[in-house]
């Protein structure tokens, strides 16, 4: 997003927020021998929830994994506190000054850069972005699918993003013939050595996507040392494993990697399957989210008074194109107004819906939210089943008391 | 740095609580509960009962991310999931886990959860049983001082990994360990 008079000023900040980072980076290791359990260079969970929101309701400890609800989701630009937590293995505590990234495999030269060259020799860039676990909403399928057990509407967030864009990088490196995908390793260690490094790839092409960054910032402050510090890839739009954290090395492929977090992870079935069924031979990589949409406000269970107008909100996204449409029905599906849809921002970022209702009778009410993207297609009501739960978009339903 | 987390890491089994969480007790109950938590709670089983076909796919995956398993234990482990938590049948009621009962101190050694962390041969979270019967191969008082270690757990022998207590460990099971662990040269 080229947008001058921002850029110029975040870059400044940015740069702020790196050299900061270094106080940070010696705050972990203190944090990391604090500890409690937590094994040595690592971040414990009990430091990580200090950072996060009351609401966010965490699902597991190990790996910890959390969420905030809906309701705690209306902000145009999602806080820090209630960006979801999602690892597959520990948090490590790295020390910015001697972090670096390593660009290798199909490049004319290997490069490595520091954080601090990275702010110093790229053109910083700011911008919203989605961010949603493949598995966001488990819960919802039936039969119940096994991993991370997302509510319905957990897993998700829009921050800004602060960092270089990752193709400005690759050119500085100079893409070799056959080049087709780039794979992004995780510095996060495992709790056994046999623990196999979680590395990731995407297509060349999301790679030079303008807006697919190495970033150090979230919310014009450094990484928190959960989401990534001191550098992390953002794919927004994307499945949010794709966003590999504490970025490491840049591998250039001539194919998709493979590892296990290719091929026995983020995979779906190319052709439906039935609930319950096993995953098929034929599978392919979970890339972009469908379309999707949140009721952030009223929260379930609010009491709302007869006659008074209340603005229904909410926030829809789409992996890739644009939301074209959001509607709401208030009889459970029979008919559909339209939500004002606020102007368009980056082009990864969530977008706010807004309806002014007033409640015409007393009793239940609920709310139904679903969005329509730019080549026509809409949430479904109940998404495909799929083994390892992933991409549930389903219709999103509130319901609120009307006391007369 | 990243390279030195790696080893220095494995610690960090939550020694509190970790021999608490149980599963359903049935032939293969142990192996499966050493074998899961060392990365994640088992309460990511018992949330979601899964088929035969899908526990077979799910026991793949645990393998490549690196689950320290035979293919042998990952059998047992399969058959036990398969039965106890299917998606599609009923679970049994608990019975005694004749597996772990089984062969004698092969059976204590699962039992008590030491196969969790520790290997004859390679090791895994902890040392393997050889590099402990090495260590104490020149020591009058060895039986004495692994016995202790063994019930009082410690930290700082192998690196500064925590190996939590075992004070429910009778008498008897103890010496039979002892004098098996530094037998393995």
């Amino acid at each position: 997003m080229d947008k001058p008079g921002r850029a110029g000023a975040s870059r400044r900040q940015f740069l702020a927020g790196v050299v900061g980072a270094g106080a940070l980076a010696a705050m972990g290791e203190a944090l990391a021998q604090a500890g409690e359990a937590a094994p040595p260079g690592t971040i414990g969970n009990d430091a990580i929830k200090a950072e996060k929101a009351k609401s966010m309701q965490f699902h597991s400890e190990r790996p910890l994994t959390g969420s905030v609800p809906a309701h705690e989701h209306d902000f145009d630009v999602t806080p820090s506190e209630r960006m979801f937590v999602r690892n597959n293995l520990l948090t490590p505590a790295i020390d910015i000054e001697s972090h670096r990234l390593t660009l290798k495999g199909l490049v004319d030269k290997e490069l490595s850069f520091s954080v601090f060259d990275l702010a110093k020799n790229f053109r910083s860039v700011s911008l919203q972005g989605m961010l949603e676990c493949a598995g966001s909403g488990r819960s919802a399928f039936q039969p119940r699918a096994s991993g991370t057990p997302w509510l319905e509407t957990g897993g998700m967030g829009c921050p800004l993003w602060g960092g270089v864009r990752l193709r400005d990088l690759l050119r500085a490196a100079g893409l070799r013939p056959g080049a087709a995908h780039v794979a992004g390793h995780g510095g996060d260690p495992g709790m056994v050595p046999t623990a196999a490094p979680v590395i990731r790839s995407i297509p060349l092409s999301k790679a030079m996507e303008e807006n697919t960054l190495v970033a150090w910032a979230m919310n014009e402050r450094p990484l928190p040392f959960i989401h990534g510090y001191p550098l992390r890839l953002v794919v927004p739009g994307w499945v949010g494993s794709a966003s590999t954290k504490w970025l490491h090395t840049l591998m250039v492929l001539d194919a998709p990697f493979k590892g296990t977090y290719m091929t026995g992870s983020y995979i779906v079935p190319r052709t439906p399957v039935a609930p319950g069924e096993k995953l098929p031979q034929d599978t392919m990589s979970a890339e972009a989210w469908p379309v999707k949409s949140i009721i952030t406000f009223p929260a379930p269970g609010s009491r709302v008074r007869l006659g008074e107008r209340i603005a229904v909100r909410g926030r829809a996204w789409v992996g890739e194109g644009s939301v074209e449409r959001v509607e709401i029905s208030t009889d459970e599906g029979k008919s559909w107004r339209n939500a004002e849809l606020a102007r368009r921002g980056d082009r990864y970022a969530w977008r706010r819906f807004i309806l002014d209702y007033r409640p015409e009778r007393a009793g239940y009410t609920t709310f139904l939210a679903r969005a329509w993207d730019d080549r026509g297609n809409a949430q479904p009501a109940v998404p495909g089943w799929n083994p390892l739960g992933y991409f549930w978009n389903g219709w999103h339903r509130v319901g609120v008391v009307v006391e007369a | 740095m990243r390279h030195s987390l790696s080893i220095g890491l494995l610690a960090a089994l939550p020694v509190m609580g970790w021999t608490q969480d149980r599963l359903i007790s049935g032939p293969g109950s142990t192996l499966t509960e050493n074998k899961c938590r060392i990365c994640h709670e088992l309460e990511h089983i018992r949330r979601a009962p899964l088929s035969r076909g899908e526990w077979a796919d799910n026991l793949r995956n645990m393998k490549e991310r690196g689950t320290p398993m035979s293919d042998a234990e990952m059998a047992t482990i399969l058959d036990y999931l398969s039965t106890y938590y299917n998606r599609d049948k009923p679970a049994p009621l608990p019975s005694p886990d004749t597996l772990a009962s089984r062969d004698g101190v092969e059976g204590l050694i699962q039992k008590n959860g030491c196969a969790g962390c520790h290997a004859l041969g390679e090791p895994l979270v902890g040392p393997s049983f050889r590099q402990v019967a090495a260590k104490y191969a020149e020591d009058g008082n060895a039986q004495g001082k692994l016995a202790n270690k063994i019930r009082s757990g410690g930290q700082g022998v192998w690196g500064s990994v925590p190996m939590p207590p075992n004070p429910g460990l009778g008498d008897a099971e103890l010496k039979t360990i002892v004098a098996w662990v530094l037998q393995q040269k």
